[in-house]
């Protein structure tokens, strides 16, 4: 099964060398604030400073493209509509009963570049760290512990998870069960996603066993040990200076 | 139940037992008894195989006797320490190591290195100890060269011994795992078999696989709906045809009267 954080890489590289406590603050301000942008051409210039930050981690173009790609066609099934939806006084174009907005246009094109930027960023953190090292970098920048072990373990169970459902879709398959649109189909879904739902429950049980069995007392602990350099400190000023900058040009624009 | 566990349950509890049960009894929460005045000692270093049918309360008698069900009836006694006072229970896991059925509730981590650094982390040894003890673990299982591989994307074997990896790392003094051929090919089995009997911390080892018993335990102890009904020299036990038809059990093939003799065993 592949999903958005599979097969993470971990490449060698300028930002894998960074103390992750420095680099997790200075991404999650980054996103805060790229989440926080409005216009077209702050969203791009957060887009072109995100694949910036890719080329600084050496991520793998291939995987890299693939991952986006995923979130690219899900966005597309909700941005595609916008320029026939949204409209204000602006210029439009008449294309037979319908009306392509100009600014419809712009709304879907700042989401898409927004989500694309944001992805972009979480996939920097999640590749150029341990993740192991960015829980114990988010433990000591005062993240909740309880946050940090719900990241941990829904790292881990989305594929234990993923793989049940489609043992489960296969059993479906094998029996003939065809999605179509049924009544029987949507009850069938319905049992189905039931089941997932036990079964995670039950497995949760058995996890939450397994790790008191190791001695797990509710702090998270690693081997990984931080030591702040210039570097860091350096990328951390560049990053949310960037970010800053951002707001400002669109607060003056 | 045998003479022999009989004559145990009415010994006072010694404290250089590995393993001292008397009349444990537990149930869920609006549930029937799960188990039902089990008693029974290990020796330090003894092999003792938990036989029975599904539902028996193999699993459940681990989860009891490792802290993680409250004992409420009966008294518990693993390595000293007594599971029902809350801070030895604290100090259980670095005497007592469960190895579960299902290796994946157990593997969580990203990678194998900080899956089997989990236990011995929690203990709080320092970092070079854990390092340490993580290689020796990985050393014994025969995965050394594994340690940033991900735990998901392993074989069942391999995620099995990752599994008894993690528990080895924390130097138990009593193992117990529950079921450990299932899901292993037979390749993966016989290495698994090599290794439990070249482990000689005190072991309890609960099975479907009565052939995986006969060549790992000494002792065979029978747990049917809660309760011992058989305890005895593993041999007496599983060729006890009686015995173990009753108990939803059966002798295992190398063990049962052959009339045409296909193995020397």
């Amino acid at each position: 099964m592949t999903l958005a954080l599979d097969h993470l890489p971990y490449p060698d590289s300028l930002l894998s060398r960074l103390d992750p406590r420095w680099k997790l603050a200075a991404l999650a301000l980054a996103t805060l604030s790229v989440a926080l942008l409005h216009t077209l051409t702050a969203a791009a210039l957060a887009m072109a400073g995100a694949l910036l930050l890719v080329a600084l981690a050496a991520l793998p173009l291939q995987w890299y493209l693939y991952r986006l790609s995923g979130l690219a066609l899900f966005l597309l099934l909700f941005v595609v509509v916008l320029p026939f939806i949204l409209h204000d006084e602006g210029p439009s174009l008449p294309l037979g009963s319908l009306r392509l907005s100009w600014y419809g246009l712009r709304v879907a094109a700042l989401l898409s570049l927004k989500a694309l930027a944001l992805l972009t960023l979480v996939l920097v953190g999640l590749t150029t760290s341990s993740l192991s090292a960015t829980l114990k970098a988010a433990r000591s920048l005062h993240v909740p512990g309880l946050l940090v072990q719900l990241a941990m373990l829904s790292y881990r169970y989305i594929f234990v998870l993923g793989a049940e459902l489609s043992r489960l879709r296969i059993a479906l398959r094998v029996r003939g069960f065809r999605n179509r649109a049924s009544k029987h189909s949507y009850q069938t879904i319905g049992h189905v996603a039931g089941a997932l739902l036990v079964r995670g429950y039950e497995r949760a049980e058995r996890v939450g066993h397994a790790m008191r069995c190791r001695g797990f007392d509710g702090r998270f602990r690693s081997l990984a040990e931080f030591r702040t350099t210039t570097a860091d400190c350096l990328f951390f000023v560049l990053l949310v200076g960037g970010a800053a900058l951002l707001l400002l040009i669109e607060f003056l624009g | 139940m045998s003479q022999d566990t009989t004559a145990r349950q009415n010994l006072p509890m010694q404290p250089e037992l590995a393993i001292g049960v008397q009349n444990l009894t537990f149930a869920y929460p609006g549930g029937p008894v799960a188990l039902d005045h089990v008693s029974f000692e290990a020796d330090p270093g003894e092999s003792i195989g938990l036989v029975g049918p599904n539902g028996a309360g193999k699993t459940t008698l681990f989860l009891c006797l490792s802290g993680v069900l409250p004992v409420k009836k009966g008294s518990v006694q693993l390595a000293g320490l007594d599971p029902t006072d809350a801070a030895q229970r604290r100090a259980l896991p670095a005497k007592a190591g469960i190895v579960f059925q299902n290796s994946d509730d157990q593997l969580f981590n990203a990678t194998v290195f900080d899956d089997v650094a989990f236990g011995p982390l929690n203990l709080g040894y320092p970092v070079h100890e854990v390092k340490q003890r993580v290689a020796e673990a990985l050393a014994q299982v025969g995965l050394t060269g594994f340690e940033q591989r991900v735990p998901f994307h392993l074989s069942g074997g391999e995620k099995r011994r990752v599994a008894l990896a993690g528990v080895l790392a924390m130097r138990p003094e009593i193992l117990f795992l529950d079921e450990p051929s299932s899901y292993l090919d037979p390749r993966s089995r016989r290495e698994l078999i090599r290794l439990i009997n070249n482990l000689t911390v005190t072991k309890v080892v609960a099975a479907h696989d009565l052939e995986l018993v006969r060549e790992t335990c000494r002792r065979v102890l029978v747990l049917d709906g809660g309760r011992i009904v058989g305890d005895g020299p593993m041999r007496t036990i599983l060729a006890d045809a009686r015995l173990m038809e009753e108990h939803g059990l059966e002798v295992p093939h190398s063990l049962t009267r052959h009339v045409d003799k296909h193995h020397e065993d």
